[in-house]
């Protein structure tokens, strides 16, 4: 069994010690998500099927961020792609990005939608579609934009992109999801 | 490999996670609408839940993608074993989780009455973090750690895991126990 002086990176008092600062960011920039989300309650209260749709909206723009900043930051390591603008590879990945986005949105506004059956709920499935791609595909925009700026950025400061990339996307991502999320709700049925 | 095979590809491999996600988000999002009916006893709720959600990726991230490149480095086994560097691991992330939540309490409070809107009491907002907190950890240290042995010991690469796990098993008891602590903070202070 190792003596505690040779844990390194793996003590327990510098994890935290490291991570905390970090966390306490991240959460002064997610609240605005919450106070977006505190102000449209009664939103909310109207069309419950709404508040189903709220943390797939936050979550899935932060899934699609991650894939594709992983899959850079790999490339990157690699030496395989320099951001050239004629690297099909890359415009594949955004393409992909795209797809996967439209796929998983559409998913969200049936799934929204049945639970909704259930639940009674007086928004048709056209509504969520169009509420669900509207955000969900803008979303996936910025998710791509904030992903080639952190990993690009990241790399040309020297920092390992693996590092920074995912909680800077994931978070930022987060508050741009809730934010168009309920600015396209409030629009669409306002 | 061209452009269309490339796209295909990515979408094939990251499909079948995001549509487990985005019913571990359904799942959640239920939930959120159940505790709509709390708002109006505890006003400031809903500016926590993102910023709740949140944290759980960044704090069991971190932690997952240490475990994932520890397992890769040999430094941990791929089992629960009294191990330095794990528990070490594990601990941190204990006091980063149920830290964190506290924080989020005292900073959405603080939030509300910057903006001049209604809000619970201090100690109700915070008793319900720490509780939703404690609870969330414990799950997701042991689930996470759970998953991430069995994956690796059955010749998945963690890395590709985590994510996903982390955003599922996040949001799906992120939410059931937030529901449990406004229970639990109803019944205590009546």
């Amino acid at each position: 069994m190792a003596a505690q002086g040779s844990l390194g990176t793996w003590d327990a008092r510098r994890i935290v010690r490291n991570m905390f600062p970090l966390l306490l960011v991240l959460c002064t920039v997610v609240l605005w998500a919450g106070i977006t989300l505190e102000e449209a309650g009664a939103l909310l209260e109207e069309y419950g099927v709404l508040a189903v749709m709220v943390p797939t909206m936050v979550g899935a723009g932060g899934n699609l961020g991650t894939i594709l900043s992983s899959r850079l930051s790999t490339r990157l390591h690699l030496g395989t792609t320099k951001f050239d603008p004629y690297d099909r590879v890359l415009w594949a990945n955004v393409a992909a990005v795209l797809a996967l986005s439209f796929t998983v949105f559409s998913a969200l506004a049936i799934g929204a939608w049945l639970i909704g059956l259930l639940t009674g709920s007086s928004l048709g499935l056209g509504i969520l579609l169009a509420i669900s791609l509207t955000s969900g595909l803008s979303l996936a925009v910025i998710a791509v934009v904030f992903s080639f700026i952190t990993t690009y950025g990241s790399y040309r400061l020297g920092i390992d992109p693996d590092d920074t990339t995912i909680p800077i996307v994931t978070n930022l991502v987060d508050v741009f999801g809730m934010l168009i999320f309920i600015g396209v709700s409030t629009l669409l049925l306002g | 490999m061209d452009f269309r095979e490339e796209l295909w590809s990515i979408y094939r491999e990251a499909l079948p996670i995001l549509l487990v996600a985005l019913l571990g988000g359904l799942f959640s999002g239920l939930v959120l609408e159940e505790l709509l009916e709390s708002v109006e006893r505890f006003p400031g709720l809903l500016v926590m839940v993102p910023v709740f959600l949140a944290t759980r990726g960044n704090v069991y991230g971190a932690l997952g993608g240490r475990i994932a490149s520890g397992l890769h480095q040999g430094l941990i086994p791929p089992a629960f074993a009294w191990n330095d560097r794990l528990v070490n691991a594990a601990v941190a992330s204990f006091v980063n989780a149920i830290a964190i939540s506290a924080v989020i309490g005292v900073i959405s409070w603080v939030a509300l009455q910057l903006l001049g809107w209604p809000s619970a009491a201090l100690y109700e907002l915070v008793g319900i973090m720490l509780i939703a907190g404690s609870l969330t950890s414990v799950v997701l240290v042991f689930g996470l750690l759970a998953v991430l042995f069995a994956g690796y010991n059955a010749g998945y690469d963690p890395d590709n895991l985590v994510g996903p796990i982390v955003t599922t098993l996040g949001d799906v008891f992120g939410m059931l126990f937030l529901f449990v602590a406004v229970f639990i903070v109803e019944v205590v202070f009546v």
